[in-house]
């Protein structure tokens, strides 16, 4: 008999809290290890939340739906698993908190009508649409519109440069989540190493870190007993086989890949071999071993020095190699056949009764290629010349024991996962274009009426000072309107009649900033504005590059009027140029900027928002956010939560740059991205009524295993 | 349909360090290794209560592989000096006393876990950095020359291991043995990248150790009916034989046919085809002149029989292990053909002998080139000799990797203790930037600091065992031990003779104070170039590198574990 119970919210916040509970020990920097055994007795040491969190074995079926939402966002970001399930419980928490109140809430309209069962249900599908409401509408808006001005760019230059100060910082912060401030400086040190030595040059980042990514386990090999300050990047592949002959050869090593057996056997299969006579048993015998002796000679003619084969080679070939002076590797895995494919370009070379007399073309060449000797383990060690967007290099990860060799390795992946991410650019999405009815709010208006007033400008820039003045008017929150207004003075040089100074602004020196637009010759009279416009923005790419040239031409001048002064000179992003929320490379200063920021933001338009539904749901998303920080500063005696949050409102409110406590940069994108699959795993859980208990095992199309294609 | 098992929910524990189960556990763990260390260790018997093999030893390797160690914790810690031992052989009880003392100490001091992890990682930058600067008063470079530092050093190591049963000649005798095996795999030639050759070590259980001897060559083990058919030996020269190695079966089975099928017409026999081709083989090696021929696998008895009868010696069965050493000093190449085999595969040898050992018989090959050699290793006991064994290997791999980096740490705790008063002395006088930059006070830097010196002092005290006091002068930081039962009343000076290496002989003017006792930070003196060194005797000497490694193992095992935060354990 299948049993069957209805999704009880106090069942999934109670679940989700026991989860978050199990990793806010190792959340951030301060946090401490968590020690794992498997069922096979092995010890495992790790921070990584998704990995505890799998190996809890959880019996609830929401349980594993929420363990197995976090794997799959872990899997696509390589971080923030203990972020999404802290924030995850703090969601439901507040959830909860409005069903109860149940007075005054809007989804408890109409309760008289229903049942309470289906009426708690009710509330839930209304919660849950609005939640999807919220996030393919508003999430991206806010940070399109708000969030956006505070992000710095990671990019030294406007062609995807990356400094090596940046991405140490950015390196850094990361590992600090991920392994604690033990060894994360050398962890870092050894990944940017790894990614600058890699690139060969600098287009090729997406390529190189695809190729990293995928072969991430052919790229690095462990030692245990060794002290971690051993670990080391080697130039060069290690594959992780010993030479079954080995001949020391010099200079340029021509290398050779085979996938099938040199030496024929007497059949094949499907076919069949008929022994007529004893000699002719010996003949053929004789033919085979002189047939591979010609294959083998005919390698050492063509100067071939090493010999790499997936599969196992036959002794007498082993011998023949031995005789003619060519080093063999065999038993090599698919993947890192694949690999040196890729890396060269080659593909595997198949001896046939034709070939053996031609040139050999499917060559590649090694500067070196030798036996190394790693902890107890004997490996070849190839310098292969490059031919590709990757320069090969591999890591070596030592540690005192497995579980920490282990734990550097997958950190170390995950670090170039995330960079992976960092490079990856957010678009508007339609939805954004806000025509629902629904979303007929007042931002929608406030939107329309600021894009008149900037069309206005545009048209007439002479006149653009009443414009302003009006557009003061509107119902923007006043500080936003000064910060965008700013941007785009400091942008549009084109516009130079503009008499900045009777604006508002609070910036420091509107008379030099003045005196420069002046005596710059006008180069470009495109409109380039800050934010909000993006989503009319029409023009064509070829056009945007030329306000890029322009903007960054004008940025290296007017830098010190800029009113956001950092410590360090992070460029601050100019982004308004396409139709992206997140632009490739955006980064934030890590300690909870990001959702001190969005909690901010959500809750002032929270506050303007006509949707009673909708200013709910910002108001517990935006609550729920605060937990990040709360635990992030739980411990630290200089900077408690309510200092830091308290500093940063006000620096809000009075539109300066938030302070940065710590030094590291995070990319928005994982950000964002954690904050999207946190809604849509709620969603997904809050739209679930009746959870039944089945005796055969479900089928592939079961409800949980869905959640796996996320 | 697949068999389907609900999973057992993992079983979580809080702030695992707190918990009596894991310090009582780790408390007893300490004592074990901390109660075998040094040559006056106690001894440990594992055994299992089903009855079957007994195992006497003080070895960390011997003893941590035996015991079975449940907590995860526990299993971090040991999981590590294994790791430590398979890399570098010696030090292991040195990583496991010093990790287990650090654990303790660091946990009496109770701050925050990453708090002292930052500090005792600068500590241990500290040491390092000492050890390997040339200012480093408590190592000393080993001059290859002069063969008594290395005598030593294994000396040092055989003496240290209680469970072999050695006296002081026999120890001697054999660490002139392990030595000499030692230089015979060093090659003659030298090339860009040198490979050292192998020792091979040859059991002899009922001898007395004197009767150890090392060959040159490699000793193979026959039969004895086998023994009185070798000779006489066929030779191109006086002193060349020539030898074909193989390294394919010669039994006469068929070789790999294929996936296919093969069919085989009434009345021929393959088997007779392969034996024909063996004794064409046969014909060829014969006529090759070759006198000895060894192979991997088995050899057919006809082949064995024609071979005999043309005076040349068979060797079969020889195994894979036997196959990297045999064509290595013999040059010859693994032969994998029956047929057409090409005369550049054969090997030479000077002389081939036959030589017997109580029961055992071998076949003695001599190489013209001396790069693989056979110790036999002789022992009373079976249980003596498998740590004498062990011992020895140790020995073998510390040379080697002496060898590599020519340096040793003074032994006899000199090395602690030296390291723990030069850590005191620098973190008084450390500058306030560097505190700034590890995030934390004076106090807590000095708390820390006394704490891994405590540690550190720690491993030097385990070395006395029989209720002895260890105290440490003033001037070089050595560690001095007296025997109990001493008079309160007389002077230190009275009663110590020599330091834990043995490098400094009693000397009025060294402030001797007992070691845990407060003292006042001094900056250590340095051993080199004084008068008055011990320069008669044997001192006793670590290898540099397993201990420089280990005591980087043993505190980074510390901060992990006392990072540790939870504990997840899986129950299925």
């Amino acid at each position: 008999m299948a049993s069957a119970a209805s999704l009880d919210l106090g069942r999934l916040v109670q679940e989700a809290e026991a989860l978050a509970s199990a990793v806010r020990g190792a959340l951030g920097p301060r946090g401490g290890q968590v020690l794992m055994t498997r069922p096979t007795g092995e010890t495992l040491l790790t921070r990584d939340g998704r990995r505890v969190l799998e190996a809890l074995n959880l019996g609830p079926p929401t349980a594993r739906m929420m363990v197995a939402c976090v794997s799959s966002h872990h899997s696509m970001t390589g971080d923030g698993a203990k972020t999404f399930i802290i924030l995850l419980s703090k969601l439901l928490r507040g959830l909860q908190a409005i069903l109860d109140k149940r007075e005054g809430s809007p989804f408890c309209e109409d309760i008289q009508r229903r049942e309470r069962d289906q009426k708690h249900c009710h509330s839930l599908k209304q919660i849950s649409q609005s939640l999807m409401t919220f996030q393919t509408h508003i999430l991206d808006h806010i940070m399109a519109q708000d969030l956006r001005k505070h992000f710095l760019s990671a990019f030294s230059s406007w062609e995807g440069e990356i400094s090596r100060d940046t991405m140490e910082s950015i390196l850094e912060a990361y590992f600090c989540g991920r392994i604690g401030n033990s060894h994360q400086k050398l962890l870092s040190q050894l990944s940017c190493d790894f990614y600058y030595r890699c690139i060969p040059f600098k287009n090729g980042k997406n390529e190189m870190l695809d190729l990293v990514n995928e072969y991430f386990l052919e790229l690095h090999s462990a030692v245990t007993g060794l002290p971690v300050s051993n670990s080391r990047i080697l130039e060069g592949l290690v594959l992780h086989r010993d030479f079954a002959v080995y001949c020391p050869a010099d200079g340029d090593i021509r290398m050779l890949i085979v996938t099938e057996s040199i030496d024929s056997a007497l059949s094949a299969s499907g076919l069949e071999f008929v022994v007529n006579a004893e000699v002719q048993y010996q003949a053929s015998q004789v033919w085979i071993t002189k047939r591979t002796e010609a294959i083998m000679k005919h390698l050492q003619n063509n100067n071939i020095k090493v010999l790499l084969s997936s599969v196992k080679q036959q002794e007498i070939v082993i011998y023949y190699a031995k005789i003619s002076g060519i080093s063999i590797v065999e038993c090599l895995s698919s993947e890192e056949i694949s690999l040196l494919c890729k890396t060269t370009g080659i593909s595997p070379f198949i001896p046939t009764q034709d070939n053996i007399r031609s040139e050999i073309a499917e060559t590649m060449i090694a500067k070196f290629c030798r036996p190394l000797v790693l902890g107890s383990k004997r490996y070849v060690h190839l310098g292969l010349t490059r031919t590709c967007a990757f320069e090969p290099h591999c890591v070596i990860f030592c540690g005192p024991v497995h579980g920490v060799t282990e734990q550097h390795a997958s950190a170390f992946h995950g670090a170039f996962k995330m960079l992976q991410q960092l490079f990856k650019a957010v678009d508007l999405s339609d939805g954004c274009e806000i025509n629902d009815q629904q979303l007929k709010t007042s931002l929608a208006e406030t939107e329309k009426q600021f894009i008149d007033s900037s069309s206005l400008v545009d048209e007439n820039p002479s006149c653009n000072q009443t414009d302003l003045q009006k557009s003061s008017d509107l119902a923007m929150p006043i500080v936003e309107l000064e910060s965008d207004f700013m941007f785009s003075a400091l942008i549009d040089r084109g516009s130079s009649v503009r008499e900045l100074q009777k604006l508002p602004l609070k910036c420091k020196h509107p008379s030099e900033m003045w005196v420069k637009n002046k005596s710059e010759p006008v180069v470009n009279n495109h409109r380039i504005c800050n934010d909000a416009m993006t989503a009319i923005e029409t023009t064509s790419t070829s056009v945007v590059s030329k306000q890029l040239n322009a903007a960054k031409e004008y940025w290296k001048p007017g830098n010190h009027i800029v009113p956001f002064k950092y410590e360090k000179s992070y460029k601050h992003t100019v982004q308004s140029y396409t139709n992206l929320v997140i632009q490739a490379g955006s980064v934030l200063s890590v300690g909870g900027n990001f959702e001190i920021l969005l909690h901010y933001y959500l809750h002032s338009y929270a506050k303007q928002c006509q949707q009673p539904k909708l200013t709910v749901i910002s108001t517990v998303i935006a609550d729920a956010l605060l937990s990040i920080p709360k635990i992030l500063y739980r411990t630290t005696k200089e900077n408690s939560f309510t200092q830091v949050y308290f500093k940063a409102t006000s620096a809000l409110q009075t539109n300066q740059q938030l302070p940065m406590h710590q030094q590291g940069l995070e990319s928005v994108y994982c950000k964002y991205q954690l904050v999207a699959s946190v809604l849509h795993c709620l969603t997904k859980l809050l739209t679930i009524d009746l959870i039944i208990g089945i005796k055969r095992p479900p089928q592939k199309t079961e409800v949980n295993d869905s959640e796996e294609d996320l | 349909m697949s068999r389907t098992e609900a999973k057992k929910p993992s079983l979580c524990t809080n702030d695992p360090l707190t918990k009596e189960r894991v310090s009582f556990s780790l408390s007893v763990l300490s004592g074990i290794v901390k109660s075998c260390y040094g040559p006056t260790g106690r001894l440990k018997q594992l055994h299992n209560g089903m009855g079957g093999y007994v195992r006497t030893t003080s070895q960390s390797s011997a003893l941590l592989g035996g015991l079975s160690i449940t907590h995860p914790v526990l299993k971090v810690l040991t999981a590590s000096v294994q790791n430590h031992i398979s890399r570098f052989s010696d030090c292991g009880l040195f990583t496991a006393i010093l990790c287990c003392s650090l654990v303790e100490n660091f946990q009496r001091i109770n701050f925050a876990a990453c708090t002292v992890t930052k500090i005792s990682r600068h500590l241990l930058s500290l040491c390092t950095d000492y050890l390997k600067s040339e200012a480093c008063g408590c190592r000393i470079s080993v001059d290859f020359d002069n063969i008594k530092t290395l005598l030593s050093l294994v000396h040092s190591i055989l003496a240290s291991k209680p469970a072999c049963m050695l006296n002081k000649t026999e120890a001697n005798h054999l660490s002139t043995l392990v030595l000499r095996a030692f230089l015979l795999t060093i090659p003659h030639t030298i090339e860009t990248n040198v490979v050292l050759g192998t020792c091979v070590i040859v059991p002899v259980k009922d001898k007395r150790v004197m009767d150890s001897t090392v060959f040159p060559g490699l000793l193979i083990e026959i039969p004895e009916f086998q023994l009185a058919r070798t000779f006489p030996v066929k030779r191109v020269s006086s002193s060349t034989i020539k030898m074909a190695l193989f390294c394919i079966s010669m039994s006469g089975d068929l070789s790999n046919t294929g996936e296919g099928t093969v069919i085989v017409h009434h009345g021929i026999s393959l088997e007779v085809a392969v034996l024909d081709q063996l004794l064409n083989l046969g014909k060829q090696l014969v006529n090759d002149q070759v006198g000895l021929v060894v192979c991997q696998k088995v050899i057919h008895p006809s082949l064995k029989q024609y071979l005999k009868e043309h005076h040349v010696i068979t060797i079969d069965r020889v195994g894979v292990s036997m196959m990297e050493p045999l064509s290595k000093m013999t040059g010859s190449q693994p032969i994998a053909a029956l047929h057409s085999v090409s005369p550049t595969c054969y090997g030479s040898l000077k002389d081939l002998r036959t030589e017997s050992f109580v029961s055992k018989h071998f076949l003695h090959l001599i190489p013209n080139d001396t790069l693989v050699c056979s110790l036999i290793l002789c022992n009373r006991s079976e249980m003596a000799w498998d740590e004498l064994k062990l011992a020895c290997q140790t020995a073998e791999h510390v040379l080697q990797l002496t060898i590599k980096q020519p340096l040793a740490l003074l032994g006899g705790g000199c090395t602690e203790t030296h390291l723990a008063s030069y850590i005191r002395h620098k973190s008084f006088t450390l500058p306030t930037n560097v505190l700034k930059a590890i995030d934390c006070s004076r106090t807590q830097y000095q708390l820390v600091a006394d704490a891994f010196c405590r540690s550190l002092e720690c491993v030097a005290c385990c070395l006395e065992h029989d209720d002895g006091e260890i105290l440490t002068d003033m001037v070089y930081g050595h560690s001095w031990s007296i025997q109990s039962g001493f008079p309160c009343d007389c002077n230190w000076s009275d009663l110590v003779l020599k330091c834990g290496c043995g490098i400094y002989n009693n000397q009025q003017n060294l402030n001797w104070t007992v070691l845990r006792s407060q003292c006042i930070p001094f900056a250590p003196q340095s051993c080199s170039n004084e008068p008055s060194i011990n320069s008669t005797d044997h001192l006793i000497l670590d290898c540099f590198t397993a201990k420089y490694s280990g005591l980087q193992v043993a505190v980074e095992t510390a901060n992990l574990i006392l990072d540790l935060s939870y504990i997840v354990e899986d129950q299925n």
